[in-house]
């Protein structure tokens, strides 16, 4: 499990603590340039989009959704493996996970938060977004839950809860050990947020209950939310959309892309908090082989797209399918298949596998390819709808750009702040790991 | 009064607890930095009330789930196409995100309640039982029980003993 011999207990806190306690010039420097980033490339295009109108997106009368959409669900996506997998690892007791699921959790939470700006930029109105709640009003107005819209409101903020409170009781007994080695301000801060946590018997014993049930909950949430996100467009009757096989498509595709984001986060863990100690080849191997299976499921989902399309033979379906394969986009299709299809195969191969640069690239590549593979989704099939004159082109406007990438700042903005505030890694579960000091050892 | 006894070793530890647990004193809490299933096992704790937290949760997530969804319906009808009003599909996936909703809340709720947590009174602690140590914490001895129960603690091998009086 160590690759650089076991750490004591003491170790483990010292470790890790320290990454949150000692703060230097470069961290500062690196949380500056991402809010610059978000701010100049995603707030400022933004209040601009606000001040002159949705027309400065790219979208049109054929294609009323795009990259805005299209990043909504990549983010939503990239949020499913830090929950979903942390929580299925716990229940089936796989030791690698505790090292690596802290922030994973912490990822699926800030792509949630990122998703969720992404709706609040395509709404356009955003001072109107509260009207998505059941909220009592003057005008007797209530939301329509038949429309699966709401479905996607509900899920959202039943999954933005869950994953916070999931990742909160997990970092209580790690709150309290912040709340011993600190001093001041800090101290107070963090014993409200350990509750007085003393670490009892009857304290873990309660914790560990509520973890399973939050973790029981929480995986069939998660399974929900993605199936539900795919509803957007499967219950609409628009070729490309309207397929059956779009729930288990969007759920396999963001656990996929949920693990490649593990995966290039462990190795800015690893490589800027200095974790080398803590993640460690095991946790890469076993990333690597579920990267491994999730692209064999993900291409068989694509091919199985792809047949039912061809095998329902209908000309509305085929011309969509035409258009996504040879069409204008086709170079994006091909770029998705080769970066979520081909390149994972590479990962066979355990040299390659075992080395974290390439596992960097890999993981990287996968991502871009499930970011263009929502972009074909809501891109193709709107403007190729039924009648030729519904036909057209929709392609991103510098603002959409400009905001695509302020989201990943945005992300890496929330991730830097919460790796000052929370441990990075959890302290108590990567000690369950350790083997017990003995007397006789 | 209370008293503290820290153990570097986890063995050590529970051989305190289960002594003292044996010799009468029923006012033990067992400070450690690491869940210990032992630990739990030597208190005689086992399946923990929250579970009945989640399930209430769940129950009334589902009930109140299917009747807002149903009940803004009613009150804002909006007829589509000469389908029902109230529509079983759509509302039951309302009905299963409510239904984890409450019970992830609810389950929340019986952590607090059950491990009596947020702690508003200061209670005997060692910052070291969050680092690497395991404290055996006795509370409320009585004067001529207390040589017993240091004798209990220095025996199974503990590195120190601290008394401290109730309310410090």
């Amino acid at each position: 499990m160590f690759d650089h011999g076991q750490p004591s207990y003491a170790d483990v806190n010292k470790d890790i603590l320290s990454t949150m306690l000692d703060t230097g010039p470069k961290y500062w420097m690196l949380l500056g340039g991402t809010m610059s980033v978000a701010g100049i490339c995603f707030f400022m295009p933004w209040i601009y989009q606000l001040f002159v109108g949705v027309g400065a997106a790219g979208m049109n009368r054929n294609a009323v959704w795009g990259s805005y959409l299209s990043n909504f669900i990549f983010w939503i996506g990239l949020s499913h493996s830090g929950t979903l997998l942390s929580a299925v690892l716990h229940i089936t007791n796989s030791p690698w996970r505790k090292s690596i699921y802290r922030s994973a959790e912490a990822m699926t939470l800030f792509s949630l938060m990122t998703a969720a700006l992404f709706v609040m930029v395509h709404v356009g109105r955003v001072w109107f977004v509260h009207w998505s709640f059941p909220i009592p009003n003057q005008m007797g107005l209530w939301p329509n839950f038949r429309s699966p819209l709401m479905f996607d409101v509900m899920a959202i903020t039943t999954y933005l809860t869950a994953s916070s409170i999931f990742i909160y009781m997990g970092s209580v007994p790690d709150f309290a050990a912040v709340r011993d080695a600190s001093t001041g301000l800090r101290r107070r801060l963090y014993t409200i947020f350990s509750f007085g946590w003393r670490g009892t018997a009857r304290e873990w014993h309660t914790l560990g209950w509520a973890y399973t049930f939050f973790a029981v909950f929480v995986i069939p949430l998660a399974v929900s939310v993605h199936s539900i996100v795919s509803w957007d467009f499967a219950l609409s009757a628009v070729p490309g959309f309207h397929h059956t096989i779009f729930a288990p498509y969007f759920v396999t595709g963001a656990i996929y892309s949920g693990t490649a984001g593990i995966v290039t986060v462990m190795y800015c863990l690893r490589k800027f908090l200095g974790f080398e100690r803590y993640i460690g080849q095991v946790h890469l191997d076993s990333l690597g082989k579920l990267l491994i299976l999730l692209s064999l499921i993900w291409s068989y989902i694509n091919i199985l797209e792809l047949f039912s399309g061809w095998y329902g033979g209908t000309s509305f379906e085929l011309e969509a399918m035409k258009f996504r394969l040879f069409g204008f986009y086709a170079p994006l299709y091909w770029e998705m298949i080769l970066f979520c299809a081909f390149v994972p195969l590479l990962m066979l191969f355990k040299k390659i596998r075992m080395s974290w640069n390439k596992m960097l690239v890999i993981s990287i590549l996968i991502n871009i390819g499930m970011l263009t593979e929502r972009f074909i989704i809501v891109a193709t099939s709107q403007p190729r709808k039924f009648l030729p004159d519904a036909f057209g082109y929709y392609l991103p406007s510098w603002v959409e750009i400009s905001i695509t990438v302020g989201s990943f700042a945005i992300f890496a903005t929330l991730f830097l702040i919460f790796i000052k505030w929370v441990p990075a890694i959890s302290l108590y579960e990567v000690k369950e790991t350790l083997k017990p000091l003995r007397r006789d050892a | 009064m209370a008293i503290l006894g820290t153990f570097a070793f986890e063995e050590d530890f529970l051989a305190a607890a289960k002594n003292l647990q044996s010799s009468g004193f029923d006012n033990i809490s067992l400070l450690s930095p690491l869940p210990l299933e032992e630990a739990q096992e030597i208190l005689g704790l086992h399946k923990s009330p929250v579970r009945h937290f989640s399930l209430a949760g769940a129950i009334i997530g589902a009930i109140s789930g299917f009747a807002m969804a149903a009940g803004t319906a009613l009150v804002f009808i909006l007829p589509t196409g000469g389908r029902a009003i109230i529509t079983i599909p759509p509302f039951l996936i309302i009905t299963y995100e409510m239904t984890i909703l409450f019970g992830v809340l609810f389950t929340l709720l019986g952590f607090h309640f059950v491990s009596g947590l947020p702690a508003w009174r200061d209670r005997p602690y060692l910052s070291s039982a969050c680092t690497d140590k395991f404290v055996v914490v006795v509370e409320d001895v009585a004067a001529d029980r207390v040589a017993k129960a240091d004798a209990i603690i220095r025996d199974a091998g503990a590195e120190e003993i601290q008394h401290v009086e109730d309310g410090q």
